[in-house]
């Protein structure tokens, strides 16, 4: 089953990503191949009841409330652009 | 004989008694990576100078007789797992440059007793793969043919380990990423329970289902390196409180009397023929030590491929949103932020990764949330008691660790859908926190390696451990050609 | 008379005063350098991992509890999925379908009308961090510091009419939360922040409005002010016979009006999932039975023991309460010195005064309750007079110091001397006989005179009991 473009471009939307026209029509191919796939998992009727899993676990195995040293502003900094100790971030528009 | 073929085991003897010096020991691996590792590429990032430092620091212990078992040994580390100070790109672009501030809890561990970091090896783009061909820096090839993958994501551990470049690697496993290595490239690798090792400083993939593991030449140096790195971790949230074992406990007991549940779904027409022949073969030298062989039934397999990529891709979606060219990373070129993000992802991201983001978000939008996310964990619920009912009735399961044997290169390109039914004997493991161990049990006319995978209970490490290496103590493996 | 009915909701965040933040273990104080209590975690660097600060889940059940809710004994958190540049992950750790408080309600005064608010669900978030606009290089410098602070939501169902109710309900709230000791509530460093869902439909109609949401009001002032702002703007809207858009929109304080923010209705999509990093808990009734047994006395419990024990009038009871720094203050005063109607009196009467003329500040005291109860006992048992005890009073605020050093150092005690005061009440008898004799043929309203002239005279060197003693005696004469 083909995806739809407007499908597409509101998962580009929403992972942040580009394409070029070719780029794009390319994707599509593959993402409806992708999804025919997962459509498969269609057919099993069972639903999902989180409080079935078993990976919870008790108040007491959660961490106490005590703070540690923080890190170097420096070193946290060191794989960014920064300036006056702060991320550079370019203007963001609303 | 050649040092670099020798065993964990060996090597702590030979350095202990003095016969070799740490230093002298990474030198011979690095004489190895110098003269192959052009050809396997299995390597994004050598260490020698640190290497040799670390050496000298591990050699001062062993001759003060501070020694832990893996004090001089030199590893291998893939490149998805911080080191600090030392690049660590997950194979992209995107992290070409990154160089972590910290150390990861196993790093933390490894460092604890003494071992010698010989580099970072290569896999797939963010572990999303099963070929290490969608690597940006290194599409490591196989050492039993330089013609075929040395499969994924660990592909670069695997082969490191196989080529005799180090004496074990480690690698992560999210879907099969160290298990279908380890047997296209003739090795043995251990997926523990997840929750068994930290995942502190692992760079995420899919968090529900990321594990690190150990891959060794035998079962035997895999128990070694689990019980260096097994431990809870206050810094990982998942991981288990759970005791941990002495894991070489049970190595060399008997597996007379173990049941070995086979379940059909993993013997069907999707599988190799000559895959199948080994692995039922196997499974009779077992039988012939004294265990059961039981018949049963996995029926969610059908299902598994979907239900693992909507978990995988929905969460690694989320876990990948991160990098935007700010903070770390690939940054691009915009005025704006939104232009500045989607510039650095676009470049930064190769296509496997991208596609992967793409469905995760399918998966998650409004108004599919329902009919696939919410469904894969409804199929984890289902295959997880599944496994329960196996487990009522064996000890541990056998199963091929892969449909086929390593492919040539370019086999799977641009087809994205044949890529990921390949995953099918290792992703139910994952969906259900299960360990599961691959060893080499016999070679195809072609002489590469076919692996069979070994699948315990929960923290049942140490039963598939002595499965694994009661087969292997009757096997003889032929290693690949000197490179 | 307005010819529409305005309904009203509220998103309030409280930032939790745990020591360490929710996720990480870095200090959670407000303030520090740029990017100074972060670490890789909170930075949101590859490979980190959130690891849940019990205190926090404590404090959200604390919460729960004197708002009355539900606390579910399952609880797990969820990522909500945005690219902001204050948001490293670019993913917030929120709680979804499973918050750990459901279904509350919270009582409201108005206007001497008792309402009750209906919380919807209160979940516990972590906060994001701060940007800083450089317009001219058209740059944001983004700082961290406040990621990662625990945030609790409280949602109310639109259950308001009008700003004052939502007033009401904010103070009240703010109160719980101070009292339960889990928010500063400091409005104006954010600790504790609103947006508001406003919708006004036609008097008698059964449907609501669409609704304009009003985002990131930190002062009561600004949101009374952004509601009638907002209630008029949709007035005018429909009286004009035009729609109100649901949408975003910005109080602008200094020209009073509200602005769209953003109306691409279908642009937010969060794809919110269970966070893999971070396992569901259950809670067991033993310990929640424990955390609400550990909640402090809250306001009305106060008022009550206030009136009920100590005799105090309910309405300066109500007003001690109000304010929990002076609350606090008081009870501290009262533990020194047991007399807890002389200190509610001094309390209202001249902290309170000089704390409303803004000569003194809460925050920054110099001096302790217990200080304060000394100066209470000394003007109680006449050892100072009433205008030297202000003059103490005044003098702690300004420099701090105990009463007995003040009153030390500026010889400020009553010294009882008899003889200055026979001496003086002599003079002043003496010097006003007229007033002498119409006292001694039956009019008493002149004592006060003889009174005010004495006190004035002597200075705070006798006590008022003793002044009218020797008065009335010699009088009497």
């Amino acid at each position: 089953m083909a995806v739809e473009l407007k499908t597409i471009q509101h998962l580009c939307e929403l992972s942040k990503l580009n394409y070029d026209e070719a780029g794009l029509e390319k994707v599509m191919g593959e993402m409806g191949d992708i999804i025919d796939l997962m459509d498969t998992i269609k057919t099993f009727d069972l639903t999902y009841d989180d409080t079935k899993d078993n990976n919870s676990i008790s108040l007491s195995e959660v961490r106490e409330d005590v703070p540690q040293p923080s890190f170097p502003t420096e070193k946290l900094l060191s794989n960014a652009e920064n300036r006056d100790n702060c991320y550079v971030v370019p203007k963001v528009v609303e | 004989m050649d040092i670099t073929r020798a065993k964990i085991r060996d090597l702590r003897k030979a350095l202990d008694s003095k016969q070799i010096s740490a230093a002298e020991l990474c030198g011979e691996y690095f004489k190895n990576i110098e003269a192959g590792d052009g050809k396997v590429q299995s390597f994004i990032t050598v260490t020698k100078e640190k290497a040799l430092e670390m050496a000298e620091n591990a050699q001062k212990r062993i001759d003060s007789g501070d020694v832990s078992p893996l004090t001089g040994i030199p590893l291998a580390i893939k490149d998805n797992i911080c080191t600090d100070g030392i690049k660590t790109t997950c194979a992209s672009k995107m992290l070409e440059n990154f160089i972590p501030p910290y150390n990861a809890t196993v790093i933390e561990k490894l460092n604890a007793e003494g071992y010698v970091l010989l580099g970072k090896t290569s896999m797939d783009e963010f572990a999303m793969g099963g070929s290490t061909q969608t690597s940006a820096f290194a599409k490591t090839k196989n050492p039993y043919d330089l013609e075929r993958v040395p499969g994924g994501s660990s592909g670069g551990s695997a082969a490191a380990v196989s080529a005799s470049f180090a004496p074990a690697a480690l690698g992560s496993d999210t879907g099969g990423s160290i298990r279908q290595p380890a047997s296209f490239c003739g090795v043995t690798g251990i997926k523990p329970t997840y929750g068994r090792v930290s995942r502190y400083g692992l760079v995420a993939f899919a968090s529900s289902l990321d594990q690190i593991g150990p891959i060794c030449s035998d079962a035997r140096d895999c128990a070694v390196m689990l019980n260096a790195i097994c431990a809870h971790d206050p810094h990982d949230a998942t991981s288990s409180r759970q005791p941990v074992p002495d894991f070489t406990e049970k190595l060399g007991q008997s597996v007379s009397g173990m049941k070995i549940a086979m379940p059909k779904e993993f013997y069907s027409d999707d599988i190799d023929d000559e895959v199948k022949t080994h692995v039922m073969n196997a499974a009779k030298t077992l039988e012939a030590q004294g265990a059961k062989l039981v018949e049963c039934s996995i029926p969610g397999l059908k299902y598994a491929i979907p239900a693992y990529y909507l978990i995988a891709c929905a969460e690694a979606a989320s876990n990948l949103s991160r990098f935007d060219g700010i903070k770390y990373g690939f940054r691009g070129e915009g005025r704006t932020f939104e232009e500045l993000i989607r510039d650095s992802r676009s470049k930064g991201f190769g296509e496997e990764v991208k596609r992967r983001i793409l469905l995760g978000n399918y998966a998650l939008s409004s108004g599919y949330y329902d009919a696939y996310y919410k469904k894969a964990l409804a199929l984890k619920q289902q295959i997880i008691k599944e496994y329960n009912a196996v487990f009522d009735l064996a000890d541990v399961i056998l199963t091929p660790t892969a449909p086929t044997p390593a492919y040539k290169i370019g086999a799977q390109d641009n087809d994205p859908v044949k890529m990921y039914l390949a995953d099918i004997c290792t992703v139910t493991v994952n969906i259900a926190s299960l360990p599961g161990i691959s060893t080499t049990c016999g070679y195809t006319a072609e002489g590469l390696p076919v692996g069979m995978s070994v699948i315990g209970r929960r923290f049942d490490e140490q039963t598939i451990l002595q499965c694994a290496d009661a087969f292997e103590q009757t096997f003889a493996p032929t290693a690949p050609a000197k490179l | 008379m307005s010819a529409y009915f305005p309904t009203i909701g509220l998103e309030t965040h409280a930032e939790l005063s745990t020591n360490s933040k929710v996720f990480c273990t870095c200090s959670a104080e407000f303030g520090g350098t740029p990017n100074s209590r972060c670490c890789p975690v909170c930075s949101g660097l590859p490979g980190t991992l959130p690891v849940l600060n019990r205190k926090a889940v404590e404090y959200i059940i604390k919460a729960g509890y004197v708002m009355n809710c539900d606390i579910s004994r399952f609880t797990k958190w969820d990522r909500k999925n945005y690219f902001y540049p204050d948001l490293p992950k670019a993913y917030q750790i929120s709680q979804m379908p499973r918050p750990v408080c459901l279904a509350g309600k919270v009582k409201i005064n108005v206007k001497g009308e008792e309402k009750e608010i209906r919380i919807n669900r209160i979940h516990l978030e972590e906060d994001a961090g701060k940007l800083v606009h450089d317009d001219v290089n058209r740059i944001s410098l983004a700082d961290y510091n406040r990621c990662g602070v625990p945030l609790i939501e409280i949602v109310t169902e639109p259950d308001f009419h009008s700003a004052d109710e939502v007033v009401a309900y904010l103070e009240k709230i703010m109160l719980l939360l101070q009292y339960a000791g889990i928010c500063d509530c400091k409005m104006e460093q954010g600790s504790i922040r609103c947006d508001v869902n406003i919708s006004i439909a036609p008097k008698g109609s059964n449907e609501l409005g669409t609704r304009t949401e009003l985002k990131n009001l930190n002062s009561l002032k600004a949101i009374a002010k952004a509601i009638e702002v907002e209630i008029e703007r949709q007035e005018e809207l429909l009286d004009n016979g035009e729609r109100v858009i649901q949408q975003t929109r910005r109080f602008n304080e200094a020209l009073g009006e509200t602005t769209a923010m953003r109306s691409k209705e279908d642009a937010h999509d969060y794809r919110y999932f269970p966070d893999p990093d971070i396992p569901p808990i259950i809670l067991t009734e033993e310990e929640l039975d424990e955390i609400r047994s550990s909640i402090p006395e809250l306001p009305e419990q106060r008022v009550a023991r206030y009136v009920e024990q100590c005799g105090i009038k309910k309405q300066d009871a109500d007003l001690i309460v109000s304010d929990k720094k002076i609350c606090d203050f008081y009870e501290e005063a009262i533990q020194a010195y047991d007399n807890p109607k002389a200190v509610a009196n001094y309390v209202t009467g001249e902290l309170l005064r000089r704390k409303n003329l803004g000569e003194v500040d809460m925050d920054d005291l110099k001096f302790s309750g217990r200080e304060f109860a000394q100066l209470v006992e000394f003007l109680q048992t006449d050892k100072i007079s009433q205008s030297n005890a202000k003059a103490i009073l005044g003098e702690m605020i300004a420099n701090g110091g105990t009463p007995k050093d003040i009153a030390d150092a500026q010889d400020l005690w009553i010294k009882e001397d008899s003889d200055l005061l026979a001496k003086t009440v002599d003079e002043i008898i003496a010097n006003n006989p007229k007033a002498a004799e119409q006292y001694r043929s039956g009019d008493q309203k002149v004592f006060g005179f003889f009174m005010g002239q004495a006190n004035k005279a002597l200075k705070g060197l006798a006590s008022p009991k003793a002044i009218q003693e020797y008065i009335k005696k010699k009088l009497s004469e």
